[in-house]
């Protein structure tokens, strides 16, 4: 073939973040809407203010049973009548409980938004919360359970939280709760939570989508709209601590071929000034197969299909908030080795970190991952539901409704040094909490000989 | 460079358009025009999966795929990753059992560096490629099957089944994936057959969807990819045609440590592209598709013996589609109850077809799935190659939504009575066994076993 060389990059064409615009209905409802031509496919998320840890003692479990239960039946149609119906819609309707609250995320063509959504207002005025589709519910949990356990980096997620956090703290336990509190969850128990954290003037509804044509107004207020409650004074929002000594727990896996590792601490949330650098320093470090972590564990050794590091948004206060708490994120490095490798590549890893911390980052590092993160943005949010979601995780953070936007921006301006401290910070080798997930038999001795922290084995 | 069809809508295409060029060393070449976001999806089908590949080499295809990222005469190392990524783009390669795909979505200003680095691997990748990238490699496929399927509870459920629902020495009898063994014995000289034989530009099709200038878009394909010399050594995949129906019940009891009893089965479905496959779509869809299906509701809301039920559909055009089931039973639930319960249903179903508001939901379904896909430009560009390689014709990835809500109930429950029978399908049953003792050398673990016959470059 005839070879040309590397060609040069064309003009970039704007893009922005969308400004979603933001109103309120009487009934307390905040919503954000935001038009996107040619995506037929509207996205609405609703957040409900119904956090974990408002979950009665005992009772874990309690807000997603909750959240299950919103398309389980009203008072108008039987739990079997509400998915077909939604069905028929061609709509898919999810909702879930996590750490800030329940989110319900509904995605439907546009031709079929205002039934869709006259649904989902049903949901959440008027759920039925029948006794039998609780016990249903109840029993189906209890049915995944095994199923989460046995799922190596689900079991590792669960350690690693209950090693982290204090035994008093939510975060500390299982979102979705433990066999022993969600046996313990009848209908009355979801009643009464619903009644105590679900109202319109504490939740905000995301509409994203080709609105062409929409009378928004007249549909939300004639859906959503006709939802109604009382208000209620602002949760105390209990602090994040967590116990970060380095140390490492093996979860015994006897037999298995592969190690599951999941490394982490927590750190700053997107409140902090930090949040650009260390989106962008832990990009440097383990965002994708080109990065200083697969760099070596994948390219060079073949140790695993691909490790990662991540921060995630655990909670969130709002600024100034009455408690002072400040909010966090979880940390961490992710993946999975062959047995045989776990030691090398924990060696590896460890080598790694320490070469970030003595000789940092590099500019051309730096450059590549601005480049990435900003220049990914519109694929990122071509469609109406990554908008949607964004959005919403905005509003479930207390975040200003233009702060992605103004993201790119501080992205681009943040300078190599400025990285290299945040992810150094991030990741500090003496402050990471291992858990392993594997033959504890052929990997805990290998492991204590690097010395990364005490040792424990725990039954898988 | 004739152009085939113009740029007009054709009814049911929902307004999108593509357009079709051919080089003169055989690159098909389909544009499609879509000015809403700056970004624009290059999407590269070869025609060659693991359909292909010869007794002892399973896995190549796959495993070659990774190596289409090690570099080639132009790009050094990891640059195709560094390039795309540092121009704000996304990309990945995966493989299935009938093609095998690369795509790369771009801001717009950079889609002619997507097509450079593509040509440059499709021209040159045999002047990079060398055993340091070969054994690497090797590795961290071995590690991704361990991590997708030994290393997960029913992780080689797929697997299995499929070697049950299709016999031995049939091309499509083993997954993309392929055996630990014969991952080991791939040698750098069969990835270098592999390239010679099926990366050829007359073996591919190239799509670019989104904001691009199509007159300057096919100007740099033809620069890039014009000097590409064509070659015909391929040979046909062997015949994957089937008789329509197994004619027995085929049946595996596997004894693992997996944390509940599950009922699996693959039922031989007509093959992708034709009207029979899209009723047996819809078919499944009310058996089994979502949460007001009738399996969903037999099994999960009133019997309350599974804690999931659904079907799923593997489309497969150069052999039978799979319909396939997947039941995880409730507590201590008996497979033998799940079963009846299943044949009951399905037996029902070919008898009396769907109701009118089961066809209705059923359509109302897939239609966004087909709406979501058409959605992206990324999306778009892949139906628009599946539909020219495995097809002929891309514009049939504009209209397919049409012929799925064109189906009648008739079709859809003689799709069910012609083939959701128990002679038609090979059943997988899991019982679970204790935690092993030092002596066990699978796996363990979670999640359901998908359909997603697909391995990626990049997790």
């Amino acid at each position: 073939m005839e070879y040309h060389p590397q060609p040069t990059a064309g003009e970039a064409r704007p893009w922005a973040f969308p400004a979603p615009e933001r109103g309120a209905l009487s009934n307390g409802l905040t919503v954000l809407r935001c038009h996107r031509p040619g995506q037929q496919v509207v996205a609405v998320e609703i957040f409900l203010q119904a956090p974990l840890d408002a979950e009665p003692e005992g009772l874990d479990g309690v807000a997603t049973i909750m959240a299950r239960a919103l398309s389980e039946g009203t008072d108008k149609r039987s739990a079997e009548e509400f998915a077909a119906e939604l069905e028929r819609c061609g709509a898919t309707l999810d909702s879930h409980a996590d750490h800030p609250g329940v989110r319900v995320s509904l995605e439907v063509p546009v031709s079929r938004l205002a039934k869709a959504l006259g649904l989902v207002a049903e949901a959440l005025r008027a759920p039925a919360f029948a006794e039998d589709e609780i016990e249903r519910l109840v029993g189906n949990r209890l049915d995944e359970i095994p199923h989460e356990q046995a799922n190596p980096a689900r079991r590792a997620a669960k350690q690693l939280s209950k090693e982290l956090f204090p035994a008093a703290a939510r975060m500390s336990r299982p979102r979705q709760g433990t066999e022993e509190t969600v046996r313990r969850i009848d209908a009355p128990a979801v009643r009464a939570f619903y009644d105590a954290h679900v109202r319109p003037s504490t939740a905000t509804a995301v509409i994203v989508g080709d609105l062409t044509g929409v009378d928004l107004d007249a549909l939300l207020a004639e859906t959503v709209g006709d939802w109604s409650g009382n208000t209620a004074p602002a949760r105390p929002v209990p602090p994040i601590t967590a116990d970060d000594t380095g140390r490492v727990i093996v979860v015994d896996r006897p037999g298995a071929v592969q190690t599951q590792l999941l490394i982490g601490r927590i750190g700053a949330d997107r409140h902090d000034s930090v949040w650009p650098a260390q989106v962008l320093g832990t990009y440097c470090l383990g965002g994708t197969l080109t990065s200083r972590l697969d760099r070596v564990l994948r390219e060079e050794k073949g140790y695993t299909y691909g490790v990662r590091a991540f921060g995630q948004v655990l909670r969130s206060t709002a600024p100034g908030s009455a408690s002072g708490a400040t909010g966090a994120a979880m940390l961490a490095i992710s993946g999975s080795v062959d047995t045989e490798s776990t030691g090398p590549a924990l060696e590896d890893l460890w080598t790694v970190l320490r070469t970030l911390a003595a000789e940092g980052l590099t500019d051309a590092e730096r450059e590549t991952a601005v480049q990435n993160l900003v220049g990914v943005a519109p694929l990122k949010f071509e469609t109406a539901a990554s908008v949607a979601a964004t959005l919403a995780d905005q509003v479930e953070q207390h975040l200003p409704d233009d702060y992605q936007a103004h993201l790119y921006a501080r992205l681009a301006e943040t300078g190599t040094v400025e990285a290299t401290a945040a992810v150094v910070n991030a990741f500090p080798v003496d402050r990471l909490v291992t858990v392993l997930v594997g033959d504890a038999a052929r990997i805990a001795e290998p492991v204590r000989a690097l010395g990364i922290g005490e040792v424990s084995v725990v039954s898988g | 460079m004739p152009m085939g069809h113009t740029a007009t809508a054709q009814a049911g295409s929902g307004g999108l358009t593509a357009t079709e060029h051919r080089l003169a060393n055989g690159l098909r070449v389909v544009l499609s025009e879509d000015h809403l976001t700056p970004v624009a999806a290059v999407c590269l089908w070869y025609d060659v999966g693991s359909r292909h590949e010869v007794k002892g080499r399973t896995g190549l295809a796959h495993l070659f795929e990774h190596l289409m990222f090690q570099g080639s005469g132009q790009v050094k190392g990891n640059g195709h990753f560094e390039l795309v990524q540092g121009a704000g783009g996304s990309l990945n390669g995966t493989t299935s059992f009938e093609r095998t795909n690369y795509f790369e979505t771009m801001p717009t200003h950079q889609l002619e560096l997507a097509l450079w680095l593509e040509a440059d691997r499709m021209g040159s990748l045999l002047a990079a490629l060398d055993e340091e990238s070969m054994e690497n490699q090797r590795d961290v496929v071995k590690n991704e099957r361990r991590q997708r399927y030994d290393n997960v509870p029913y992780g080689t459920a797929f697997e299995k089944l499929t070697a049950l629902a299709y016999p031995e020495g049939h091309p499509y009898h083993h997954t993309p994936i392929g055996s630990m063994a014969d991952l080991d014995a791939a040698t750098l000289e069969d990835a270098r057959a592999f390239f010679r034989t099926y990366y050829a530009p007359n073996n591919a099709v190239l799509s670019v969807v989104g904001d691009i200038d199509p007159e300057e878009t096919l100007a740099w394909i033809e620069k890039y990819f014009g000097s590409i010399p064509s070659h015909d050594g391929k040979q046909p995949p062997r015949d994957g045609t089937l008789p329509d129906i197994i004619g027995e019940q085929l049946r595996e009891v596997v004894q693992e440590e997996v944390p509940a009893r599950a009922l699996m089965a693959a039922y031989r479905l007509p093959h992708d592209g034709t009207r029979a496959c899209d009723a047996a779509d819809l078919a499944l869809t009310v058996l089994g598709g979502g949460e007001s299906s009738r399996l969903h509701n037999r099994l999960v809301r009133r019997d309350r013996t599974a804690v999931a039920a659904g079907f799923g559909l593997l489309r497969l055009a150069g052999a039978p589609s799979l319909g396939w089931l997947d039941v995880k039973t409730s507590g201590g639930v008996e497979v033998d109850r799940i079963e009846a319960a299943v044949d009951e249903e399905l037996a029902r179903f070919a008898a009396e077809g769907p109701t009118p508001e089961e066809m209705e939901r059923a359509q109302a379904q897939l239609e966004r799935e087909w709406l979501d896909r058409l959605g992206t430009v990324a999306g778009r560009a892949d139906e628009l190659c599946r539909y020219a390689v495995l097809f002929g014709d891309p514009q049939l990835a504009l209209t397919a939504v049409g012929r799925v809500l064109d189906v009648t109930a008739d079709e859809v429950r003689e799709a069910a009575r012609a083939h959701l029978r128990p002679d038609n399908r090979a059943v997988l049953v899991y019982e679970p066994v204790e935690p092993a003792d030092e002596t066990e050398d699978s796996g363990d673990a979670a999640q359901t076993a998908g359909t997603d016959a697909h391995e990626g470059a990049d997790k």
